[in-house]
């Protein structure tokens, strides 16, 4: 009898095999190491209770500036995004300039936010305005992507009849595209303020502003319950911002 | 542009435009749409339509039968210049209609009202009929969506004389089939056309809806406008129809007037 290759049981060894090998690299095979963690995990979360509350002013403020920088960059990003988005529309536009915007979309968005902002502190020095560009830089990339798609997706025969009146391409763009694609624009601009919220309060581990500075700070300095109150507030913001906005984009539907 | 329920004989545009090389219709009448030897397909499909050849009067109210698939919607689009011919030649009052790729221009002569309509549901009736008219208006007031004061009468106009001027302020996504149906010939008619082509135009509404509607396009017929339009229903072709055609496999079957061909052969003949 010939022994046949059993592919599914192959593919989960060989993967088993990699995993075993990746977790010894990167020290979670240790069993001393894991023991010390779990200690100092303990160590850490007594050391954080209660949180401290004299911190609340300059985090708050923090936080106000974090939201700044993702409000600022959002629509600083929607704003360049929405051209950029119907250049890359196939239905609108040629092929030979969709295909150069979409590449320019394509690596934009490929680069973190938090990467862009470290570009931006080198040219813009430390402080929330580098944040700023690095969000919109990011929301530039996502949100011409979804909007092109969006574009792209505008029922063919809306597209046609409002093209047979005899209007211009601009038209066709403001009287058919855009107000087809209206819920959806705002819907993916409410969910693009959310995730760069997120990304916004991480910006300052990189000196670009907001909430990280301190967030950094604190570990550095291991004030613990300081951290606490830090990220009990930034939680606290976030919730509520993904609340309003999943409200808002559940009442567009 | 106002719709006329006019006497039922017009007269059909007799005017100074020099006769067509191929004209096929009577002397001294003007030729609205000539289709000569066309050959359509989709890349990498056979034929849709092959050598097909036709003329439609001006004024004249034509309806095309065919089977699912025969070619109807890829007729009206080669007309109106939504797509292109592989070879043959589409003509329109007489001059060639311009080949500038699938993405220029086109004509406002000609409205089309694709089988769904092809209204913007999160905009009002009056917004889509005042559509009609942005092939027209200066590109400044149409970006700005600033219509001339004139533009937005006519467009009520169309809206009150199709029976829809009540819903003027209403979303074309809360209308009715048959008040979509009304919208949809408003946004034609703002546009003055000479040509109006509707597809598959009554095949989802009502008898009594239907009826009322087929009056209102008879009007539109009335005060001039060429009008192609493709349908499924035999009662309407028997009511309303000038002119008969029909296709099969891309071909053409038949091409006569409405009066000279039974229904029951019709309905024969629209068998896959
Ligand atoms: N975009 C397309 N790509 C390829 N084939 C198509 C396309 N649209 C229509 N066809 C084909 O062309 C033929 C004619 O279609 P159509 O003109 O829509 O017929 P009808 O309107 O009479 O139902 C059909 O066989 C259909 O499958
Ligand atoms: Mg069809």
């Amino acid at each position: 009898m010939k022994a046949r290759l059993n592919v599914p049981l192959a593919v989960t060894l060989v993967l088993g095999a990699f995993l075993l090998v990746a977790l010894n690299d990167v020290g979670l095979l240790d069993g001393a190491r894991i023991q010390r963690g779990l200690d100092n995990a303990g160590i850490f979360f007594a050391d954080m209770v209660p949180p401290d509350t004299s911190v609340l002013p300059e985090v708050s403020r923090a936080l106000i500036e974090t939201i700044q920088i993702a409000f600022a960059g959002t629509m600083v990003g929607f704003v360049v995004a929405l051209p950029l988005a119907l250049l890359a529309s196939a239905s609108l536009v040629p092929y030979w300039v969709t295909l150069p915007v979409k590449l320019l979309l394509a690596f934009v968005r490929t680069v973190p936010a938090i990467l862009w902002a470290i570009v931006f502190v080198v040219m813009v020095g430390l402080g929330p305005a580098a944040g700023t560009l690095g969000v919109a830089l990011y929301s530039v990339g996502y949100l011409g992507k979804i909007f092109y798609e969006l574009f792209e997706g505008t029922d063919p025969e809306v597209m046609e009849a409002v093209r047979g009146v005899g209007c211009g391409r601009l038209q066709l763009a403001r009287h058919a595209v855009l107000p087809e694609a209206s819920n959806g624009i705002v819907s993916q601009l409410l969910f693009m303020f959310e995730y760069n919220v997120r990304a916004s309060s991480i910006m300052g581990f990189v000196g670009a502003g907001g909430i990280g500075y301190y967030l950094l700070g604190y570990v550095q300095t291991l004030e613990y319950q300081s951290l606490l109150m830090a990220v009990l507030v930034t939680l606290a913001a976030v919730l509520v911002i993904d609340r309003a906005s999943s409200f808002v984009r559940a009442a567009l539907r | 542009m106002a719709v006329t329920e006019a006497a039922e004989g017009r007269a059909l545009a007799v005017s100074s435009d020099p006769a067509s090389p191929f004209a096929g219709g009577a002397v001294g009448e003007v030729l609205a749409v000539e289709l000569k030897d066309l050959v359509f397909s989709f890349r990498g499909s056979p034929r849709v339509l092959d050598s097909f050849s036709m003329t439609v009067p001006a004024g004249r109210l034509v309806m095309v039968l065919g089977a699912s698939g025969s070619g109807k919607t890829t007729l009206l689009k080669l007309i109106k210049g939504l797509l292109l011919p592989r070879s043959g030649e589409v003509r329109l009052f007489g001059s060639p209609v311009r080949r500038r790729g699938t993405r220029g221009r086109l004509s406002p002569d000609i409205a089309y009202i694709p089988q769904q309509l092809g209204l913007v549901r999160s905009r009002t009736t009056l917004e889509n009929a005042l559509m009609g008219a942005l092939g027209r208006v200066p590109s400044w007031r149409g970006l700005l969506g600033l219509f001339p004061a004139a533009t937005v009468r006519d467009a009520r106009q169309a809206l009150d004389t199709l029976g829809i001027g009540h819903k003027s302020a209403e979303r074309v996504r809360s209308l009715s089939g048959g008040e979509r149906q009304r919208v949809a010939i408003a946004r034609a008619l703002v546009q003055r056309p000479r040509i109006l082509l509707a597809d598959e135009f009554i095949s989802q509404l009502d008898p009594a809806t239907t009826m009322e509607i087929m009056q209102l396009v008879r009007g539109v017929a009335n005060s001039g406008v060429t009008v192609v339009m493709t349908t499924h229903e035999l009662d309407v072709v028997e009511r309303f129809a000038e002119w008969v055609v029909v296709l099969r496999d891309g071909t053409k079957l038949l091409d006569c007037p409405a009066s000279e061909v039974r229904t029951s052969e019709l309905a024969a003949m629209m068998k896959p």
